[in-house]
Order: C-alpha cells, then sequence, then structure tokens
C-alpha cells in the first residue's frame, strides 16, 4: 500500500477493512429510505349506489385501514377478525394478557401499571413513516419520543476482548478514532480526483480530527467520548484506556457502530404513549361495531360482481355478500381455508415464505439499567437474543419491562425450544451483559411469532434466501398485488409490499389497493 | 428457575364446541386451535406443512395424538412439524383428546389436492408391501393398526417416509407401529421410488 491514496482507493480500502456489505448497508440505509406519499392526499369517491358493501378480512392495520378509509367515504364496511383483539403483530402484552401461542400459551402477570407493557410486533416509529403519522395524528394517538441509541448501553461478543461487555460508546469512540487516523494517514491533496486547496484541506482534516477526536499529531490516543473511568466533575475526570481497533474488529458487531443507528432506526423514533397497540386502539374507536372479532373466514368465493365471504361466529356458520373485499389474512393462513381464487394466485400466494421473528421480555423487579447510567436504548450482543431494550418511558418507577430478545432473523432457534428452555437462554445469555440479571428479572413472555394462533408467521418475505427480488419473485408480486379478475378482491398487508415488517407497510399496501379500487369505481360511474 | 404460570391447555381444550369463553381478566382464547395450522374443516395445508385431518379415522386420530403426547412422534430433533405438533399435545387430558377427536372426527373426508406427478405404475409395484396393511385401496385398516392413506397430502405421506426412512420417526421407544414403518419405508431406496410410491397412492380411493 502506498502512503496516499485516492479516494477511489480509499472506498476500496474501507471495504476490505468492513467488508463490501458494511458499506452496501451503510449506503443504503443513508440514501434508500423508502417513501410513501401523504395519507392526506387521499380522496375517494363515494360509492356506486348499490356497490356500498365492503368486506374487510382481518383486523390488521392493513385492514383497519381500509375499513377507516372507506367508512369516510360512504362505504358500509364489516372488518372480521378470527381473534379477540384486534391489530395483528402490532400487540402489546400487559398484566392479564394471553400470549396465544399454540401449545405454550402464557398468562402475563406483570405490575399492572401503565408503563409495564412490551410490543411484542411493531415497536418504532420512524419519522419518515408519514401515512402512520397521519393516522396517529388524525386518530387521536398520543406520542413520545423512543430512544433506540445508547452510548452507555453494552455490546458484547464472546471473540472480542475475551468476552468483556463494553460500553456502546466505547465501541463507536474507538471505532471513529481509528478511522479518522487512518484517513489522515491517507489524505494527500496531491492523489485526489478532485484537489482540494491549501484552506480546504486544513478544514477536512480539521474534520476528520473532530471524527475521530484525534490529537494533535493526527493520531487517535483515546477520547473523553468513551467514558471516564472516574472523577470529571470536582477532580479531573480520568479518560479510559483507548481500546485497540484490532481488538474491536475481532467481533461480528463492528458494523452496528455505523448501521444499527442509521436509516429507519436512526433519530426520531417514535412509540405511542401506552403502547404501540395505541395506534390499533386509535382505529378501532373510530369505527366502533364495524370490527367483528373471534369471527374466522371459513371460506371464500369470487362471484360475478362480488365476493362471499363465509365465517363462523359462536360456533355458528354465517355468510355476507360484499361487492369489495380487502383481504389481510396472512398468505399461509388463507391458503387452509377453501376459496376459488385463480391458479395464478395460489401460486403468487405460496410464494411467500413466513417470517421468523421472536421476541421476550422480562418484568425487571428494579431498573437496573438506570443505576447504570442507561435510560432506553439497545445492548447489543452476539448470542441469539442478539438485543435488550431498556424502555424509555417509565423513567425512575420502581420497575419496567425488558426486551429479553429480539432475533429478527433465523427466529426458529428460540421457537423450537420449551418455555423452560427459551427463558434459561435469555437469561444465560442475558447475564453477559448484566452480572446480576438473572436476580433482576421475573415472569418471562416469550412471542414466537411463528407459532402463534392466527399469525403463524411473523411479516411475509418475498426475498429468497437473504432477500434478494430476482424477476420471478416479482412477477408474483405483481400478481397478486392486483386485484382479483373483476377487481373486487385485493390482498393487503404487509405481505403486498416491497419492504414489509413496519405498519407503514402494511398501509401503504392498503392505500395502493384503495387507490386501485377508486379508479375503477370512478371509471364506471 | 422462572416458569411461566399458565392455564393447562387441558382446561381449553375440555370446552369443545362453545367457540369461546371468557377467562380471567376477560381474555379470550380459541380452543379451536387445529384449524389455524390444519386448515378449515381439516382440509390440510401445505403452506405450514400441516395435512389434512378431514375424513381421518377416529382411532388414527385418537392414537397420534395420544402418541405426540407420550413423546413417541415429535421428539426426534430432525422432526420439525412433529416438534410442532408435540407442543400442542403435551399437556393434553384424555378428556381432552377425546373431545377433540369428536370435533375433528365429524369433518367430512375431502381428498387432498395432488401436487405430484410421479410415475405412478412403478408406484404401484412398490406399493404391494404396503397394501398388506394399509389395504389394496389404501383404505386403511384399524386392525392393523394402519390408517387409511388415500386422500391424504402427497407431500405429508412424502414427508413422513423420508422420516421413517431417517428414523426420524419411528425409534422413540414405544413407537410400535413406527417401528414397523422404519423397516418398509428402508425398501424405498430413493426419493424417485418415494415419489412413485405417494403418485400411485394418488391415484386410489378418490
Amino acid at each position: 500500500m502506498s502512503n496516499s491514496v485516492s479516494r477511489r482507493e480509499f472506498m476500496h480500502l474501507l471495504g476490505s477493512t468492513f467488508g463490501a456489505g458494511a458499506l452496501v448497508h451503510m449506503g443504503a440505509a443513508l440514501s434508500l429510505m423508502p417513501n410513501t406519499a401523504t395519507a392526506a392526499s387521499l380522496s375517494f369517491a363515494a360509492p356506486s349506489p348499490g356497490k356500498e358493501k365492503v368486506l374487510v378480512l382481518g383486523a390488521g392495520i392493513s385492514g383497519l385501514t381500509v375499513a377507516w378509509e372507506l367508512t369516510k367515504a360512504g362505504y358500509d364496511c364489516t372488518v372480521l377478525e378470527a381473534s379477540n383483539r384486534a391489530g395483528g403483530r402490532v400487540m402489546t402484552v400487559r398484566s392479564g394478557d394471553v400470549v396465544d401461542e399454540i401449545g405454550n400459551r402464557q398468562v402475563c402477570e406483570w405490575d399492572d401499571e401503565p408503563h409495564m407493557y412490551f410490543n411484542a410486533g411493531a415497536a418504532r416509529i420512524p419519522s419518515t413513516h408519514r401515512n402512520l403519522l397521519a393516522y396517529c395524528k388524525e386518530l387521536g394517538v398520543e406520542l413520545e419520543m423512543f430512544i433506540n441509541e445508547s452510548k452507555t448501553a453494552y455490546v458484547q461478543d464472546d471473540a472480542m476482548m475475551g468476552g468483556q461487555r463494553i460500553r456502546n460508546g466505547e465501541m463507536s469512540t474507538n471505532v471513529r478514532g481509528f478511522l479518522a487516523e487512518l484517513f489522515a494517514k491517507s489524505y494527500t491533496n496531491a492523489q485526489l480526483d478532485e484537489p482540494f486547496s491549501d484552506s480546504e484541506s486544513e478544514k477536512i482534516l480539521g474534520l476528520i480530527s473532530q471524527f475521530g477526536d484525534l490529537n494533535e499529531n493526527m493520531l487517535y490516543k483515546g477520547s473523553y467520548r468513551a467514558g471516564y473511568v472516574s472523577g470529571g466533575f470536582l477532580d479531573h475526570g480520568v479518560q479510559k484506556d483507548m481500546i485497540a481497533f484490532k481488538k474491536l474488529m475481532q467481533s461480528q458487531m463492528l458494523r452496528l457502530s455505523f448501521t444499527a443507528n442509521e436509516g429507519e432506526t436512526g433519530p426520531m423514533l417514535m412509540q405511542p404513549v401506552g403502547g404501540m397497540d395505541g395506534v390499533i386502539k386509535g382505529f378501532t374507536r373510530a369505527l366502533g361495531e364495524k370490527v367483528i372479532y373471534k369471527a374466522p373466514v371459513m371460506g371464500l368465493t369470487l362471484k360475478e360482481g362480488g365476493v362471499e365471504v363465509s365465517y363462523e361466529r359462536d360456533g355458528v356458520r354465517q355468510s355476507i355478500d360484499a361487492d369489495f373485499c380487502f383481504n389481510c389474512i396472512p398468505s399461509h393462513l388463507m391458503s387452509g381455508i377453501p376459496n376459488n381464487f385463480p391458479s395464478e394466485y395460489l401460486q403468487a400466494m405460496k410464494y411467500i415464505r413466513r417470517g421468523e421473528a421472536y421476541k421476550s421480555a422480562f418484568q425487571a423487579k428494579q431498573r437496573f439499567w438506570e443505576d447504570d447510567d442507561i435510560y432506553g436504548g439497545i445492548s447489543w450482543i452476539n448470542a441469539p437474543i442478539q438485543q435488550i431494550w431498556y424502555p424509555p418511558h417509565g423513567i425512575h418507577k420502581d420497575k419496567g419491562i425488558v426486551l429479553a430478545a429480539y432475533n429478527f432473523g433465523g427466529g426458529m432457534h428460540f421457537t423450537r425450544m420449551t418455555q423452560e428452555q427459551r427463558v434459561e437462554a435469555a437469561l444465560a445469555q442475558g447475564e453477559k451483559l448484566h452480572p446480576n440479571y438473572r436476580e433482576m428479572v421475573e415472569k418471562p413472555i416469550t412471542i414466537a411469532w411463528h407459532r402463534m394462533n392466527h399469525m403463524l408467521g411473523c411479516s411475509g418475505r418475498w426475498g429468497n434466501n437473504g432477500g434478494d427480488w430476482s424477476m420471478e419473485t416479482q412477477s408474483f408480486f405483481n400478481r397478486l398485488q392486483q386485484a382479483t379478475p373483476g377487481g373486487r378482491h385485493y390482498f393487503i398487508g404487509d405481505q403486498m409490499s416491497y419492504h414489509g415488517a413496519w405498519q407503514e407497510s402494511a398501509i401503504a399496501s392498503a392505500h395502493w389497493a384503495l387507490a386501485d379500487m377508486d379508479q375503477r369505481v370512478r371509471a364506471q360511474a | 428457575m422462572i416458569k411461566v404460570v399458565g392455564l393447562s391447555v387441558s382446561l381449553l381444550m375440555a370446552t369443545i364446541g362453545s367457540s369461546a369463553f371468557a377467562q380471567a381478566n376477560s381474555e379470550y382464547y380459541n380452543d379451536h386451535y387445529c384449524t389455524t395450522c390444519h386448515g378449515v374443516d381439516g382440509i390440510g395445508n401445505e403452506e405450514v406443512s400441516a395435512p389434512r385431518l378431514a375424513g381421518m379415522e377416529v382411532w388414527y386420530l385418537q392414537r397420534q395424538l395420544e402418541s405426540f403426547r407420550a413423546g413417541i412422534r415429535g421428539t426426534h430433533k430432525m422432526d420439525l412439524q412433529g416438534i410442532e405438533m408435540r407442543a400442542m399435545a403435551e399437556d393434553l387430558s384424555d378428556a381432552s383428546i377425546k373431545d377433540i377427536v369428536a370435533w375433528v372426527g365429524t369433518w367430512e373426508f375431502k381428498p387432498a389436492p395432488i401436487t405430484f406427478a410421479g410415475d405412478a405404475e412403478a408406484g404401484k409395484a412398490l406399493y404391494t408391501a404396503c397394501a398388506s396393511c394399509h389395504g389394496a385401496q389404501a383404505q386403511g385398516n384399524e386392525a392393523m393398526g394402519a390408517p387409511a392413506l388415500a386422500g391424504q397430502n402427497d407431500w405429508y405421506l412424502a414427508t413422513q417416509l423420508h422420516n421413517f426412512k431417517k428414523a426420524y420417526r419411528g425409534r422413540q421407544p414405544g413407537d410400535r407401529f413406527g417401528s414397523q414403518m422404519i423397516v418398509m419405508a428402508s425398501m424405498l431406496v430413493d426419493d424417485t421410488a418415494i415419489e412413485n410410491i405417494v403418485s400411485y397412492i394418488n391415484t386410489l380411493g378418490r
């Protein structure tokens, strides 16, 4: 390697240091935040006479969106929901709630207080999710800030520094220091593709120095940003020792310093006060009796000019005819319900794979993290639990609910365990982040979305092995997104989005279907 | 050790017939768990790997539930679907099993959709060995403890033949019928043989 590098070479160097994936991830997170049109621009034509009946299958957020928008437009909407609650994977667990996992029912026995809850599914609202935010505003859902990143939370990896936990801020400060020193050493004006003037170069070097807190020789020797060992206010602060990059790079979680809090999970994030199901309650308050609970769909028939749906209620089969039907039942459950969908629909439904995400939570007997300078944010661990979340709400109260695991990829690891095994794994791994964890937590709740009644999966996955989007995937997606022939039935939900697992995705899919239907209605008017 | 305290599943299952009831804190739970995976009226659902139950023999439903409960089925770590079923069956009481069977047993026989297109003619020859227990028309034989195969999901039959062949099923202590199936499945030399025999079964009893 030469003493100076061009920008191209530098990017190459960065890439080979962190893996190309790190750069792609970072770039994607920064520049490809999905955007949706604003909800305020929605305006649907009134129904044609005799064509007012709308049936929504599933009270997930996409279904509720359709029901609310079409109710406002003058349609007669009915929502059929199989379970006792609306919201689907927008689910908040509190005292007394039943977690209806098949073969592992749990009853939540946490203290009954407003801050003692756990968002078992959707848990964060990015400030760019403008439709969801617009509904929160319209439906009177009070929001507060959600803290995703805390520099005082921990990072732990058995492969790094003998498994010693370090503060998130130690990781990021020392990595930045190393990178800045690397930038400074590599910076040679003459070899840049676009040379800078001397004063510009001075500014650039100043920026590099500030980026990594370099000393006057443009070397990184540690920084107060990583925290003090002691003192700082009434005596001179003793800075923590610098951690050599070589030690940090042993951890696969290194890239987290740059990606975990960027893009959609970057500031600012929000949550409804009192639990994410506040969003759902906003919709169900507005819809009133239009939502029928405990009414599983038993059959769906596409007919000339409409749809007939049979369902069960109190053990009795009933059927409803509707002019339009919007369906957010997960495609893998719809396959077990008799229907007369065209074969190309059935084929496309089969293409979607079931998500496997897993979460768990404990009641903490004390807010032990606050004694450790942590107020919200996430600790990361290179173990199946992956994360521990500290509640940003209920600060300084006696107790709190900690998220004890969030395995968003290979959640089957926990799903296949017994409840006792899941809990022991969470305790054993959590102890690496907090030595007194086992003594501090109690009353576990586990959420294996793959096994939850009426769900049997987390967000639908279209991409094959790692999310690639092939021509085949695209053609199946397009097929399923379109209304069935005749324009009377739409699949909706985050399963009908390019970017699943967000409430905004589900709402966007609903808006797409509504716009398509509206166009047809206007064309026929 | 922290343990979750919850209502036992047996308590729920004892109330089959009513679709729901309220318990502490007005929470609801649905006692019709079977249909979530196995589909409306037990028609089966390939997308969640749950076989057709519609029209399954009552004696076999009962034996299979008891086998899952006892850990004779669904305990091998490679029996992935069996593990899911085992979790469901583990805490069932005798009364609950009876209730479930009484409910599921009312579902009308509906042959599962055919998804295999193997060489049924080649499968016919292989099936001769099966016929002595499962019947020439794969109609099943209670006296032999052999369930009907006709009309069952072909992918499910193939999965279980693989499971028996690899002894993921059949080797647990007390699995009298499964151990016989290990011997029988070992005669199917490869995947093609399994596909062919299942394709032949697809031609029976429809």
